[in-house]
This record gives structure tokens, C-alpha cells and sequence, in this order.
């Protein structure tokens, strides 16, 4: 006699009774497959409790959710490097490593062994890292570009004030850092139309057409023009 | 932890902290504590990224780690745990609580602390008056002092907390020093714990000026970088939550109260939490007895009520079968405490028949109510007790049974477990069903924001065209454009694009609102379960 109870799979228990010890009648037909993914509800569930406080506590969470977004405790794993190295990588770049460098932590609270020294792909490369000898690294290398006499200036001001949290072993990798940082702080803030930085096209320009049609992997019957 | 809690986590870790940590904290979670050697090798992450994610799980407070266990010498050890990370739902409640008790300055001050995790009180009021200053009318900003102040109003009520200073660091004269190898001290158990520090900050927040271009904001983040000096170096931080916790028990006390009776009732149980605030650990199962002399000198001026109506309250409350009041003596006009643990085991036994009663229908809720009260009762008596027909009470048993909400118990006549001659009698037991059903609720939050993730992914073409064109708005508004142009711009959507916008945008705030309510359930039905522990 089937036991329907044991049928629910509901733990290891198996019951040593039966439907029809426990009462006379037949017992319900037993199931033989697994339960619908989206079963029919007898009771329809209630409406959520709407109201002020409700609204904005739900404001509340998304903003926060949001806030989260833009801190740095959002370490992200680097793009991997692409067979054929794009114009478009050395924008596309600066604004993972920002949030990488944009925090450090009060070290004395912190067991030692986590510190971490970040080296970037040089930029604009007038000191080159022996120690990021990577292809993409390489050719990002050898772009020389100009820096702006404020970007020394402020750098120099980063430096003085920086120099106690950062272990001093590479002092120029340490300055390049700063720089960066400064760089790219800057051009987060620019609008997409209006990137000053040694191109005169927008982000947009550079959009190297992956992205476009990547739905539609499904239609590959379809002759694509 | 249950699989059902780490997956939550994970899911909460990668909201807020992205994939890599989420890689790293739920791995932690599932292996336990390890060294950074391991947990580098075992999730396969680069060594900087791992660094990277335990120093911001570390700053959360969701990671602690310790000195290995073979002694001095063996390599530091993390540890992650669910409890924490499982915080991260309250979140708002946290913050709008800081709101009703202190203000717009409290509601940023803790909102502060909880994205950052733990930072010294002179940062802490410098963002937070620069936010406010941000907000104010053209010309006003907010003064340091007026945030100072209201940053220590929240450590003298304990919603705030030092954190505990790291075992080996050198203390503070007259802490003892934390033997290796123990469970991390508490905060509380530092005398300093809720001491504010003597900071020199004056000043006023600065308005930050809409950036023509990166100038400003370089200047903005070269006044942060540079290191002012207040006086509380050195001293970080965090939220109590603990403390948050017991505010939430008493609002529900009287909030309960005042559904269950009248508003006056609840008040009276207001001026009773209030007055016991601090002489009441908080684990303890009542509050220490108040005389009702004391109690109707202690009521708010605004309640005007006779001393003969409050002694007939006070017998209401202790009378009503939800035990929220009882007596404990005669003296003083009689001493009354409020009954936290059974407050709070009745407000979980009614959760959890109204869970039964929303799924089931109402019979089966008056099957399940009969079962928690009578303890074991035989089907005959069930379906006499209920008044149900018999054909239908044992279906709806069955179906208890089978969703474990109700139990079956043998109890033999017969040492040869005949099925004819053995008692089979029905059960409930509130302790393990609350349990169970609590597990049901972090699958059921965990459910809600896959399912948000989905939708969002789903429509992720379109939400980033939006906000393209948001964009590009925002920057034709600031350059002065032509209506026109503006219109134009907008027209870029179409309107059916607008309408499946909406449409998830409603979705959305469906899926988080019902996180936001799942997580009052689950708050009601831990602090019974933790209460349960504590009192047994």
C-alpha cells in the first residue's frame, strides 16, 4: 500500500503507519511525479502592507543598494585580457582600478598579511613597471601621452600627504598610482560626450559593436547582413 | 548554518559587495575559518582580490579573524558567520529608526556607519553635516556641533558602540588582556565601549558646487585626503544592532498591545518598557517590577487618567491571554512587569497560525490553534474539538502534515506496536515549527531577489538605453538646451518602451517591499527562538 506521506519526501522519516491503519477510508491517490513548478494556490496570498513608513523604508533600501554601488568595496575581476587589443581598452579600463585604490583601511586594524599593493597598466607611460610585463600591459606602454602641469601639481601635494599609508618600495609606481587616481576621478566625472582626455570622439565611438545582436543567438537560421 | 542561510547571504553579499567578495565570504562560510593561504587556493582567486574582499568583509564586521589555533606562529585565521551578513536586510529599518528617534542628522549618521561598515566620530559628522548642508536652503549649512550632538545621543542610548579594540593591541589601562584562542570579546565588555571621545571639530558642512568639470571634485577629494587631526584617532565606530533589536521588540510590544486593546493600554506599556530601559539586560525574560504608584507618576502628562482607571488597566493587561503584563506583588499598589519572552513566544505562536490560516484556509488555522493548545489530541478528538466533519478534518491534517506543521506521535498500548492498538496522536510543537518556518522565510527572501535579479537582467538592454538617455538629459539640462531639444531627446523611448519600464519598475518595488516585509516576520520569529535559548 502506497504511503502517501512518505511520497512527500519530507526528510528521512519514514512513518510506520499507514493512511488506512490510522483511519478505514482510501487513502488520496498517490503522486507519482514531481509537484508543478507554479502550483495552483487555494488561498490567494495577501496584498503587501503599502502605507509612508512602507514606501520609505522600500526608498530607503534601493538608495542604499545604490550608494553601495558607487563605494569602493566593490572589488571586481579584472577584464581578461582580449586577443586583439582595442583602441577603445584604454578608456575602457581606467574605471575598474579606481575602486580598487580608492580605499585603504586602517592598517592597525588589520592583520598585515591583507595589505595589498595595486600596480596599474601604465597610461601615460613616462615610468614603465618591469613587474607588469603582461601583452596588453606592453602595448599599453608604449602610448606615450602628455600630462597636464596641474595633474603634477596636485600629484606632488597626493604624494606628501599619502606617503605614510603606502609601503615605499617603488615610490614611482606610488606617483604613477596617484596620478592615475587623479586621472581618473576626474574623467569619471565627465559626461560622456565630453571627454577631454586625447580623443575627440565620444564613449560611444568606441563601442566596437559586440555588444549589438548578442540576443539573438537563438536565430542562427537567419542570414545575418 | 542552514544551506538555505548561506544562500541568502551570498546572494546579500553580492548586492552590496559584488561577485568577488560574495566568492570569497560565501566560501568562508561553507569551509569555516582558514588561513589566507587556503582560502586563495581553494577559490581560486587572485591573491590582491582576495586581500581586497576580507578587508572589506572585515571593515563590515561579517569577517573576524584571529591568531590560528596551533598557537603563536600559525597564520591568521578568518572567520565568517551568517548572522551578520543577514543584518544587511534590516538596513532600512535600522536607518528609519534613527530617523523617528533623532532626526534627519541620526538617519544619516547611521546610514553613514552601515555603508562604511566602521569609521572614526569626526569623519562620521563631517560627511554627514556635509549631506545635510547639501539638502539645505540656498546660503545655510549645517554646523558640526548640532551633528556631534546628535552622534552622541546615539552612543549614550547604546544605538551606537566603539568597536572592540584587537586582541594584543595595547589596551587601555584596567582591560584585562583577551587570552588567544578565545571567541572574540563582546564590544560591551570594554568599559569604553559607549564612551565619547573628546573631539575638537568645528566647523560647518560645505556645500558641494556643481562641477563645471573635474576641478571641483578633485579639490573635494583633496580636503578629504588630507589628514586633519580631531582627537579620535584610532577610535572606529559601528551600529549596535543589538540595541536596535530591543527597540523593535518593545515597538512590536505596543504596537501589539494596541491592536490587541486600546491606545491607552499601550501607552501605559510604553511608560513601563521606558522606565525599565536600563535597568533590564537584555536578555532577560521580564522586566524588573514596577509599583503601580510608580507607574502612574511616570505616565506622560498628555495621559490624564484617574489612578483607580489605571489599576483597572493594569488588571486588564495582566487578565488578557496574551501575558504581555503580569503581576508580581502586592506592594506599592501592586508590582507589574511586562513579560518579554512570552510577549514574544505569543506574537510567534500567532505568526505562525496565521501563516497557517493565509496557506491552509481558516479550518485548518482552528485545527492548527487547538493542536498548540491542547498538545496531543487523537483524530476523533480533533475533529470533535474543531467541528469539522471527519472526512474533512483528516484531509486538512494530512496536509498539515504534510508541510511539517504538525506532527504525529505513536504512543503504543501494546509492547508489540500493533498498529489497532496503538494511540496515533497529533502535535504541534511552536519551537521546531518556528524554526522551520524561519528557514522558509530566508528561502523565501533569497527567492524574491533572484527573481528581481532576473527581471532586471531581463530587461538590462532596455534599462541601459534608459539611463543613456537620462543621461544625456541631465547634461542638455546643465548646458541650457532648447525645449525642443529636450523632447526630442525623450522621444528616443517609444511608448511601449515606457510602459515595460513601468511595468518592471513596479515589479521591482514589489520584490524589495515584500523583502522589507519578509524580514519583520523574520526578525519576530529569531528574537523568539533566541529568547527560547536564553530562558532555557
Amino acid at each position: 500500500h502506497p504511503s502517501a506521506m512518505a511520497a512527500h519526501g519530507r526528510g528521512q522519516r519514514t512513518l510506520s503507519f499507514t493512511m488506512e491503519t490510522v483511519k478505514g477510508d482510501a487513502p488520496p491517490p498517490s503522486v507519482q511525479q514531481p509537484t508543478p513548478v507554479f502550483p495552483v494556490m487555494e488561498q490567494k496570498p495577501l496584498p503587501l502592507t503599502g502605507g509612508e513608513e512602507a514606501e520609505y523604508l522600500l526608498a530607503l533600501k534601493q538608495d542604499f543598494r545604490g550608494a553601495m554601488r558607487s563605494l569602493p568595496f566593490s572589488p571586481v575581476l579584472p577584464v581578461s585580457c582580449p586577443d586583439v587589443e582595442r583602441y577603445s581598452d584604454k578608456y575602457n579600463r581606467s574605471e575598474q582600478m579606481d575602486k580598487l585604490l580608492d580605499w585603504a583601511p586602517d592598517w592597525k586594524r588589520f592583520p598585515r598579511e591583507l595589505r595589498v599593493h595595486v600596480r596599474k597598466p601604465a597610461r601615460d607611460s613616462q615610468y614603465t613597471l618591469y613587474s607588469d610585463y603582461t601583452p596588453c600591459n606592453q602595448v599599453m606602454m608604449k602610448k606615450k601621452g602628455v600630462k597636464d602641469k596641474e595633474e603634477v601639481l596636485l600629484k606632488l601635494e597626493s604624494l606628501e600627504k599619502k606617503e605614510e599609508q603606502e609601503t615605499s618600495e617603488d615610490e614611482e609606481g606610488e606617483t604613477k598610482k596617484k596620478q592615475e587616481e587623479e586621472e581618473a576621478e576626474g574623467e569619471e566625472e565627465y559626461d560622456e560626450e565630453e571627454f577631454e582626455e586625447e580623443t575627440d570622439y565620444i564613449m560611444s565611438y568606441f563601442d566596437n559593436g559586440e555588444d549589438f545582436g548578442g540576443d539573438s543567438d537563438d536565430n542562427m537560421d537567419e542570414a545575418i547582413y | 548554518m542552514t544551506a538555505q542561510e548561506v544562500r541568502l547571504c551570498g546572494l546579500l553579499l553580492q548586492e552590496h559587495f559584488g561577485e568577488v567578495v560574495e566568492k570569497v565570504g560565501t566560501h568562508l562560510l561553507k569551509s569555516g575559518a582558514q588561513n589566507l593561504r587556503t582560502i586563495i587556493h581553494e577559490t581560486g582567486l587572485s591573491v590582491d582580490l582576495v586581500k581586497k574582499s576580507l578587508c572589506v568583509l572585515v571593515q563590515h564586521g561579517a569577517t573576524t579573524f584571529s591568531s590560528g589555533r596551533k598557537g603563536l606562529g600559525s597564520p591568521t585565521e578568518y572567520h565568517t558567520s551568517c548572522d551578520r551578513i543577514l543584518r544587511i536586510l534590516r538596513y532600512p529599518r535600522y536607518i528609519y529608526t534613527a530617523k523617528t528617534l533623532y532626526g534627519d542628522t541620526g538617519e544619516l549618521i547611521i546610514e553613514e556607519l552601515l555603508q562604511r561598515g566602521h569609521t572614526t566620530m569626526s569623519s562620521t559628522v563631517k560627511t554627514v553635516a556635509d549631506r545635510l548642508t547639501q539638502n539645505m536652503a540656498e546660503g545655510r549649512t549645517m554646523d558640526y556641533t548640532e551633528v556631534s550632538s546628535t552622534f552622541s545621543k546615539l552612543v549614550e542610548t547604546h544605538f551606537l558602540q566603539r568597536c572592540p579594540p584587537l586582541p594584543g593591541t595595547p589596551a587601555t589601562p584596567g582591560t584585562p588582556a583577551a587570552p588567544v584562542n578565545t571567541a572574540p570579546p563582546t564590544p560591551e565588555s570594554f568599559p569604553e565601549c559607549y564612551k565619547v571621545p573628546s573631539v575638537t571639530l568645528i566647523g560647518r558642512g560645505k556645500r558641494q558646487l556643481a562641477s563645471e568639470d573635474g576641478e571641483e571634485q578633485r579639490s573635494a577629494k583633496r580636503a578629504k585626503m588630507d589628514p586633519e587631526t580631531h582627537g579620535d584617532e584610532g577610535i572606529y565606530w559601528q551600529v549596535n544592532f543589538e540595541r536596535f533589536h530591543l527597540h523593535f521588540r518593545d515597538q512590536t510590544i505596543i504596537s501589539a498591545v494596541a491592536n490587541k486593546l486600546d491606545q491607552t493600554s499601550s501607552e501605559i506599556v510604553r511608560t513601563m518598557l521606558r522606565m525599565s530601559e536600563v535597568t533590564t539586560s537584555p536578555m532577560a525574560t521580564c522586566t524588573k517590577p514596577l509599583s503601580a504608584n510608580e507607574i502612574f507618576r511616570s505616565l506622560p502628562p498628555s495621559y490624564n487618567i484617574l489612578r483607580p482607571i489605571l489599576d483597572q488597566y493594569l488588571t486588564l493587561l495582566v487578565d488578557d491571554p496574551m501575558e504581555f503584563v503580569g503581576k508580581a506583588g502586592e506592594s506599592g499598589g501592586g508590582m507589574f512587569v511586562v513579560n518579554l519572552h512570552r510577549a514574544l513566544a505569543n506574537l510567534a505562536r500567532a505568526t505562525l497560525e496565521s501563516v497557517v490560516q493565509e496557506r491552509f484556509g481558516s479550518r485548518s488555522a482552528r485545527i492548527f490553534r487547538l493542536l498548540l493548545r491542547k498538545r496531543h489530541l487523537e483524530q476523533k478528538q480533533v475533529e470533535d474539538f474543531a467541528m469539522i466533519p471527519a472526512k474533512e478534518a483528516k484531509d486538512m491534517l494530512y496536509t498539515l502534515l504534510s508541510q511539517n506543521l504538525v506532527q504525529l506521535q505513536e504512543i503504543p498500548k501494546t509492547p508489540d506496536y500493533a498498529p489497532s492498538r496503538t494511540f496515533y496522536l497529533y502535535t504541534v510543537n511552536q519551537l521546531p515549527t518556528a524554526r522551520m518556518l524561519l528557514q522558509n522565510c530566508y528561502k523565501t527572501v533569497a527567492n524574491l531577489i533572484e527573481r528581481r535579479l532576473f527581471e532586471t537582467k531581463e530587461s538590462k538592454r532596455l534599462l541601459e538605453k534608459s539611463q543613456r538617455i537620462e543621461a544625456i538629459l541631465a547634461s542638455l539640462q546643465a548646458s541650457g538646451a532648447e525645449p525642443e531639444q529636450l523632447t526630442e531627446v525623450e522621444e528616443m523611448i517609444t511608448a511601449p518602451e515606457k510602459q515595460q519600464l513601468d511595468t518592471l519598475r513596479l515589479h521591482i518595488n514589489k520584490l524589495d517591499s515584500a523583502e522589507n516585509q519578509v524580514d519583520e516576520t523574520i526578525f519576530l520569529l529569531e528574537s523568539y527562538i533566541n529568547s527560547t535559548n536564553a530562558s532555557s
